[in-house]
């Protein structure tokens, strides 16, 4: 369970005219995961599949366009798997760029509806803002025979700019409201010879006339009437439009979904394309492949290419570690976990997977730390009833729920009542001491584990020395089950023993041989720091050791809060008291399942993950037949 | 405390870095070097494949330099606080407008798609235009200019995209993204009051003075533009060249008249120019320098790093203009002048001079800030 799937190296050589139909096997039975390395054999140079990715690309960009104005149905029918020849996709293409021709004009004209509705918005704020003055308007409204004037809104940004460049056109400019990002200005200088240059900087300003009409000069509800008018006319505008272009569609969309199935069966060619490499018409194409489906692999493309092809496959070479792919754990139960440990990291190819322990661990930690039958039942029904919003995450919150629930049948435990169940066990506030020694025996077990899997995580890459000196090997697991058991001999009022002491000195001194050995620096340099390295290597295992004790000192503190909580209630009335207790158990349940939560992961990812996994693996992510746009993943 | 630690820092990476500048006179040495030992001693063997054509090389080894030049923006940013690195980073951005231009260019021109794609620059994704696949995927200027309102570059995509629509002009396209640009950048030097804004505002104050001239020259004289519009082109520098000074130069009628009423010192170091090749190379001395006096004297981490990398980046594309002559097979004289280590003794108007500036020193990375 925590070795990875073992895979094999692949390589397809199939003739050209067979290319789209392999890649649409492959895709069918996603056990295939690209290797885009170029290919061994300098020869195969080509990129047989450019032509047909540039078509599916542009095609796939035009119909992710139309389909914002023209909504398909979000399912898909069920695919009929066809090769789909370059002719008809390119077909496509062009039958879909002469809809979104079509389609962009309706865009254009919503457009047009949204700047119009825009400016008669700006047209309401100026009257409200022309209503108050006290000047006759008529004069801004058109020319007079030795004045221009110009009234509208610039963005606010060129404001300035344009107030110098009309200056030099000997015109003022006045700006006397500001809407968003616009400003509402009023531009008056001398007619003559300046006004066609005048107006060339207007239109790079981004300058839009706002006429003034007759009515404001005596009628301004006329005017607001008008304009509200306006607006609707704008409304119904939007609203025709929209019904032209469902009119129009409606037409189309049997063969929009027809071109959304060919984007989706011609896609596993494109997402090849960086694998597929060739010369005249052979193409070669590797990949990782699970083992087990190699020969299923082989069988299906047997049966459905046409002309010949070869398959070889063979096991990944030891340079290759870091280029396989890992195949993710498909447990069910395991799945939420999986996405936690994938938060840190992916496995690399070889490294143990650390989901189903890490499951474990996290379940016995969270459980012991937040021990209670109700509110573990809290926790657990939660996570069932909002079971449709989590997805599989509702696992995670169900066995975390029944986990508490475990330990508070162990505590005997019930929203912090003690007395309502037998504990089968004991509360841990009866025996702090036995909950703390076992808390740090938990810890030791567990650094020790991760110790283990470090060293086989080398060893399993053939880093033998890594795994026997590096950090977290098999040199530093002598050296702290020594510490350990030195550490229970004096726990048990004994001395540290022979034994350990040996232990650990030896275990020391060959650590601080192998660091001397690799450090380049002068003696004194050297000297400080082995000897920098051996303490840390000390003071980090028993400090990690220590952390553990978090355990149980979040159990102690959780049996404390709940005596808190019962000491409060015992204080109000009837009705307080049962407040209390409500409110009291939401707190504990939301603030200290958060806390110990967290706590959880820091002990999982910083005390067990940093030793033995490097997390920097790649997923597995196999040539599948992917959503269309617009379709449902 | 760990502000003061990284400028320590920052300020001995750019010192170290420094090194890697030409000094004056290598750039005349390199001039006289063939093909082969250029592209062994800078390791751009890209441009000896003779099996590839002279284009294809020629942009390989431009790239080569970019990515070089990036990679460094991308150490000198790591130790920097988060203004000080929006900042260095949107200077670098000025290489993802030279791909929206090409886009544009290629939806105004209807180009070929590969050509379109051969002229884009590969950059890291913190540098890359937004959504640049699907931009590339529009099929219209407009289309891709909406697209692009809907990201970061959205101030500068709706004026271009209102300029476009009611002016039709490319090149009043181009000037609005390269004004809007400039504009954001000189707004960025706003929070750093307290810390390095001198020698920030002394240096981009610089750059602003050499991108107002060479535009106020050619805007006027060249493209025949009124006052009025010019000045509206123009960025209002945080040096020499502000707003008023500007407002007084667009209003003179002659190129001579401008180059005189220029304040000092940039009157005496323009003085006797009779075209824009001359000022540009000039202008591009003067920027040089006060960048080298802001890494040598300066006290501001962010700002020796933005001179560093200025500064870099002038020798770099000083270098992709002598591959790209030696590429080309042009005289040793002209890639001189292209490369700014000899005065243009030729009329700059004959053709063959002037295709070789224009291969030189007019190639798409020529960016807002180089004028």
């Amino acid at each position: 369970m925590l070795r990875p799937t073992p895979m094999k190296h692949v390589r397809i050589l199939v003739l050209g005219e067979d290319l789209p139909q392999a890649s649409l096997t492959l895709a069918e039975l996603e056990s295939f995961h690209a290797d885009a390395r170029a290919p061994e054999h300098e020869d195969l140079g080509d990129q047989p599949g450019l032509p047909y990715r540039d078509t599916w690309r542009q095609a796939s960009s035009r119909l992710e366009k139309i389909t914002k104005l023209i909504p398909l149905p979000t399912e898909g029918a069920p695919l009929n798997p066809r090769v789909i020849p370059e002719e008809e996709l390119v077909e496509t293409n062009n039958w879909l760029g002469g809809v979104w021709e079509e389609t962009s004009h309706y865009e254009e004209q919503f457009r047009a509806i949204d700047d119009e509705d825009r400016l008669i918005r700006e047209q309401q704020s100026a009257l409200s803002n022309f209503e108050d003055l006290n000047i006759d308007l008529g004069m801004l409204r058109s020319k007079t025979r030795f004045l221009d004037f110009y009234v509208g809104v610039v963005p606010y940004a060129n404001v300035r700019q344009l107030e110098g460049a009309v200056g030099l056109a000997d015109h003022l400019l006045f700006q006397y409201m500001v809407t968003g990002d616009d400003a509402h200005v009023v531009i008056v200088g001398p007619s003559g010879d300046k006004e066609a240059q005048l107006e060339s900087v207007l239109r790079s300003a981004g300058f839009r006339h706002l006429p003034i009409p007759p009515e404001l000069d005596h009628e301004p509800q006329v005017m607001r009437a008008e304009l509200t008018r306006r607006r609707e006319a704008t409304t119904a505008q939007r609203q025709a439009l929209s019904q032209g272009l469902a009119d129009w569609s409606a037409g189309l969309l049997e063969r929009l979904l027809a071109s959304r199935e060919i984007l989706r069966l011609a896609e596993p060619l494109v997402e090849l394309d960086a694998a597929i490499r060739g010369r005249g018409a052979l193409a070669h194409l590797t990949g990782w492949v699970p083992a087990a489906a190699v020969k299923q692999l082989e069988t299906r493309l047997r049966e459905t290419l046409s002309l010949p092809f070869a398959l070889t496959s063979r096991d990944p070479l030891p340079e290759e570690r870091s280029l396989v792919p890992t195949v993710p754990t498909r447990k069910r139960l395991l799945a939420p976990f999986a996405l936690l440990v994938h938060q840190y990291g992916i496995p690399r190819y070889g490294e143990v997977d650390p989901t189903p322990l890490f499951a474990a661990t996290f379940l016995l930690m969270f459980g012991t730390m937040f021990g209670d039958v109700g509110q573990g039942a809290v926790i657990a029904g939660l996570a069932w009833y909002f079971r449709a919003r989590l997805g599989r995450f509702y696992l995670f919150g169900l066995m975390a729920g029944a986990s508490s629930m475990l330990f508070g049948l162990l505590f005997g435990s019930v929203f912090g009542f003690e007395h309502w169940l037998p504990a089968l066990w004991m509360s841990p506030l009866h025996d702090p001491l036995l909950m703390l020694r076992l808390a740090l025996g938990w810890g030791v077990l567990f650094i020790a584990l991760a110790c283990v899997l470090a060293i086989y995580n080398r060893a399993v890459i053939g880093n033998w020395l890594g795994a026997l000196f590096g950090q977290h090997g098999l040199v530093n697991l002598i050296f702290y089950l020594a510490l350990a058991w030195g550490g229970l001999n004096v726990g048990q009022g004994q001395s540290f023993g022979p034994g350990p002491t040996l232990l650990v000195l030896l275990s020391l001194g060959a650590l601080a041989w192998h660091g001397w050995g690799h450090l380049e620096a002068p003696v004194s340099e050297k000297v400080l720091v082995v000897f920098i390295e051996t303490l840390e290597t000390i003071v980090g295992y028993v400090s990690n050791t220590l952390s553990f004790l978090r355990v149980a000192a979040f159990s102690l503190n959780h049996a404390a809060l709940a005596l808190a909580v019962f000491t409060l209630a015992g204080m109000m009335g009837p009705f307080g008291h049962s407040v209390t207790l409500v409110l009291g158990n939401i707190f504990m349940i939301v603030l200290e399942g958060g806390i110990v939560l967290i706590q959880v992961l820091r002990l999982e990812f910083y005390e067990g993950f940093a030793r033995y996994f490097s997390g920097d693996g790649h997923a597995f992510t196999p040539l599948r037949l992917g959503p269309a746009p617009g379709e449902k993943p | 405390m760990q502000h003061s630690a990284h400028q320590a820092y920052l300020n001995t990476r750019v010192s170290a870095m420094a090194t890697r500048l030409f000094a004056p006179g290598t750039l005349a040495t390199l001039a006289h070097r063939p093909l082969e030992e250029l592209a062994k001693t800078f390791g751009l063997t890209a441009a000896l494949d003779s099996q590839l054509p002279v284009k294809t090389r020629s942009r390989a080894v431009e790239q080569a330099l970019i990515k070089t030049l990036l990679s460094e923006l991308r150490i000198l940013i790591l130790p920097m606080a988060a203004i000080e690195r929006t900042l260095v980073l949107d200077w670098g951005r000025h290489y993802a407008l030279s791909n929206l231009k090409t886009l544009i260019r290629g939806k105004l021109f209807d180009l070929d798609r590969k050509e379109i794609a051969a002229n884009l620059y590969e950059l890291p994704p913190n540098l890359r235009l937004p959504q640049q696949d699907q931009l590339f995927q529009a099929e219209n200027v407009l289309e891709l200019l909406r697209q692009l309102e809907g990201g970061p570059y959205s101030i500068i995509a709706r004026q271009a995209r209102e300029v476009y629509e009611r002016k039709h002009e490319p090149f009043a396209l181009e000037a609005a993204i390269d004004q809007r640009y400039l504009t954001g950048l000189v707004r960025e030097i706003a929070p750093f009051e307290a810390t390095g804004a001198h020698s920030l505002r002394h240096l981009i104050g610089a750059v602003l003075d050499r991108v107002d001239i060479l535009w106020l020259l050619r805007f006027r004289f060249s493209y025949k533009l009124s006052p009025s519009e010019t000045f509206f082109q123009l960025v209002p520098s945080l040096g020499r060249m502000h707003r008023d000074r500007l407002l007084a130069l667009v209003n003179l009628g002659t190129f001579a008249q401008v180059l005189a009423a220029l304040p000092a010192p940039l009157d005496a170091k323009l003085a006797g120019s009779l075209d824009l090749v001359d000022v540009q190379r000039r202008l591009n001395a003067h920027v040089r320098e006060e960048a080298r006096q802001v890494i040598s004297r300066g006290h501001s981490g962010v700002a020796r790093a933005l001179a560093y990398l200025i500064q870099r980046e002038q020798d770099l594309l000083a270098l992709f203009s002598l591959f790209q002559g030696r590429l080309l097979e042009l005289p040793t004289e002209l890639v001189e002048i292209a490369i700014e280590v000899a005065n243009p003794r030729c009329p700059m108007n004959t053709g063959r001079a002037t295709r070789a500036m224009d291969n030189a020193t007019l190639s798409p990375s020529r960016h807002p800030s180089q004028g």
